[in-house]
């Protein structure tokens, strides 16, 4: 099948999107599930800071991203996430449902920085640098999901 | 995919802004349409003689004060301009979208090359220093001091409604003078933003004015005396004929960029690829209304015999139409889209009239873009499809005349030495572009091409803000250009002082 185009607002309001819905997620986690408030609103935060890295480091480089054309093999709906929590959801469930967050945004981010690698520098390290974030929280959250209910039962 | 929102929900009445006020025109009031919709989104004045030279004087008056304001007192204005454009770039960029048509990612392009250019206006306390030799003669300095000359007219175009009066008015106001900018009243809405900043900023009424209109007002700057120089950006025409000659006969400073037929040659040995993706921005990029545009593509082949070049020739053209028949168009808010609409229907139909010629005069018609496809149910209006010719001989219309639209004419050549000799049999100069890995043949491109801006495996050969936007034969017409240092050298006077003192 051949690649999809997609132009780079596309990916700059994924991402926007993204990281409001995230920021969305992660604070109704916060309200909901006390013991781990802190960690869930410090992902709030980041994701307002990615949200900012992403959008500056658009319009920064806008200009090269045209030169270089659309950009391809980004088809956006493989990144999509059902985070719907629903009434009297188990906490496991809820760490399941970020942990598979998380896996996506990953893999968007890092796809994004791949192909955009032959643009200016900045563009695909910021990709990588909000890549790496996504994928610590993957690891932290895959511990609380530990903490919860223990490896064997996962 | 989502349509972003319109920037202005209710029509705008736009006004001049001079001396620091919002003035209303007695002129005839015109309708300001967006393309892809066809809805009309503001109403601009088409002013009237008297008041270009009232906007003149009020900027003849705020002169004196304004060149003794240190430089670094005028430079925090362009700093906290750029702040504010950079506050609002989503809107200045989506304005542009709704009055000119081009996509949304463009517009913000569109949008980033105008702050560019303010950010470099902000550096005039190192731009505009002067020079100094001690001891030219026993006990004698010679120094040159830059000075501002007064009053400028920077005469905007359609094409980039946002950035082109930019590459001229940060310059001009850094450097001590006083401007009109009159923007195209096709799109004057980004322009009139524009202003309302300025006077937040912080520039003192009369340093920056905005008159809007048409030939009267054109006129009326040419004939003032008290401007001394005209920034212009347009067709070859005006340029030349209007703008360029009139400034001969009344002594003012000129830079006059006209139209262009950019050439893009492919060699044997370029990576396809990545010359076919530039070639799309290229060509089809702004809906084909740039100067930067390319609109022949030359297939060269050199050190090919004639079944290699053939086939190279082939491979080049399928690659070429099959990208150009998956680009997407439609309404330039709508994120899916690649291209945007032409800015008005006399455009679209200016650009059929080719098409028609260019099938009349014997190229084959490879891509068809009078036949609209649109991404969402807009009118047809102002749309065309990309379009392609091949087997383009240089002497065609569509060979050797700006188009200005997305038409692609595709050419052979069987060498270099035929490339640059089609190239140079074109009136125009503006851009020039090689797509190979050689260095060598890049390096005699570079070195033989009668064009401003050269480009080596680039598709829009577009000057960063600091350095000179040039252009050579028909489509330049003056001596220094528009950003950077050159534009300060036009917006100043050099001034040299010998001293002695006994």
């Amino acid at each position: 099948m051949e690649e999809p185009n997609v132009t780079a607002s596309a990916i700059l309001s994924f991402a926007d999107k993204l990281e409001d819905d995230s920021s969305k997620f992660y604070g109704k986690l916060a309200e909901r599930y006390a013991d781990d408030k802190e960690t869930f609103l410090s992902f709030v935060e980041e994701s307002r800071k990615n949200k900012v890295l992403v959008i500056r480091t658009y319009q920064e480089t806008i200009t090269d991203a045209l030169e270089a054309c659309f950009i391809k093999g980004l088809n956006l709906n493989d990144y999509l996430v059902e985070t719907t929590l629903t009434e009297g959801m188990r906490y496991p469930d809820a760490l399941k449902i970020a942990i598979k967050l998380e896996e996506k945004a990953g893999k968007f981010y890092s796809d994004a920085a791949e192909t955009s690698k032959s643009l200016l520098a900045t563009i695909p390290s910021a990709f990588r640098k909000v890549a790496e974030r996504r994928n610590s929280r993957r690891l932290m959250l895959k511990s609380l999901l530990d903490k919860a209910v223990g490896p064997a039962l996962k | 995919m989502a349509i972003l929102e319109e920037p202005i929900k209710e029509i705008l009445t736009i006004r001049n802004y001079v001396g620091g006020e919002w003035v209303e025109s007695k002129g005839e009031i015109v309708d300001v349409v967006n393309p892809a919709t066809c809805k009309v989104i503001a109403k601009v004045p088409i002013s009237t003689k008297d008041e270009i030279n009232a906007a003149v004087e009020a900027a003849k008056e705020a002169f004196p004060d304004w060149r003794k304001t240190p430089p670094v007192a005028r430079e925090r204005c362009l700093f906290r301009l750029k702040e504010m454009m950079e506050e609002r770039f989503e809107e200045l960029s989506r304005i542009q979208t709704i009055e000119h048509g081009k996509t949304i990612d463009e517009s913000r392009g569109e949008t980033r090359r105008g702050i560019e250019n303010v950010e470099v206006g902000t550096g005039i306390t190192s731009l505009m220093m002067g020079y100094i030799l001690e001891d030219i003669a026993a006990g004698i300095d010679e120094y040159v001091i830059r000075q501002p000359l007064g009053v400028f007219g920077i005469i905007g175009p359609f094409n980039f409604p946002f950035m082109v009066p930019l590459w001229f008015a940060p310059y001009a106001v850094a450097t001590g003078n006083c401007i009109i900018v009159k923007p195209s009243s096709e799109d004057p809405i980004s322009q009139a933003k524009i202003a309302e900043m300025t006077e937040e900023a912080g520039f003192p009424p009369g340093v920056w004015n905005t008159v809007n209109g048409g030939r009267t007002v054109v006129s009326g700057m040419l004939d003032h005396p008290g401007i001394k120089g005209i920034c212009f950006v347009g067709s070859t025409p005006v340029a030349r004929d209007v703008i360029y000659k009139r400034c001969g006969e009344t002594g003012k400073r000129v830079i006059a960029q006209g139209g262009a037929k950019n050439f893009l040659l492919v060699m044997p040995d370029a990576d396809l690829e990545k010359t076919i993706a530039a070639c799309m921005t290229s060509f089809y990029g702004n809906t084909g209304q740039r100067c930067l545009s390319g609109a022949n593509l030359l297939i060269v082949g050199e050190g090919l015999n004639e079944q290699e070049y053939n086939a190279f020739y082939k491979k080049v053209v399928n690659a070429f139409i099959d990208a150009a028949s998956k680009i997407r168009v439609g309404y330039g808010l709508d994120e899916s889209v690649q291209m945007g609409p032409l800015r008005d229907k006399s455009k679209k139909e200016r650009v059929t009239g080719f098409i028609e010629k260019g099938i009349d005069e014997g190229a084959k018609l490879r891509l068809d873009g009078r036949k609209v496809k649109l991404v969402g149910n807009w009118p047809h209006t102002c749309f065309l499809n990309p379009t392609a010719f091949e087997d383009v001989a240089p002497d065609m219309s569509i060979g050797s005349e700006e188009i200005f639209g997305p038409v692609a004419s595709i050419m052979r050549a069987r060498n270099m030495d035929e490339a640059i000799e089609i190239i140079h049999g074109n009136p125009f100069g503006n851009a020039a572009s090689i797509f190979t890995s050689s260095g060598k043949l890049a390096r005699e491109f570079q070195y033989r091409v009668q064009g401003g801006n050269i480009g080596i495996n680039i598709g829009i050969v577009a000057p960063m803000a600091f350095f000179p936007f040039s252009g050579m034969k028909e489509s330049f017409f003056g001596i220094l250009h528009g950003q950077g240092q050159e534009a300060v050298r036009f917006f100043t006077e050099s001034k040299v002082v010998i001293q002695r003192w006994f």
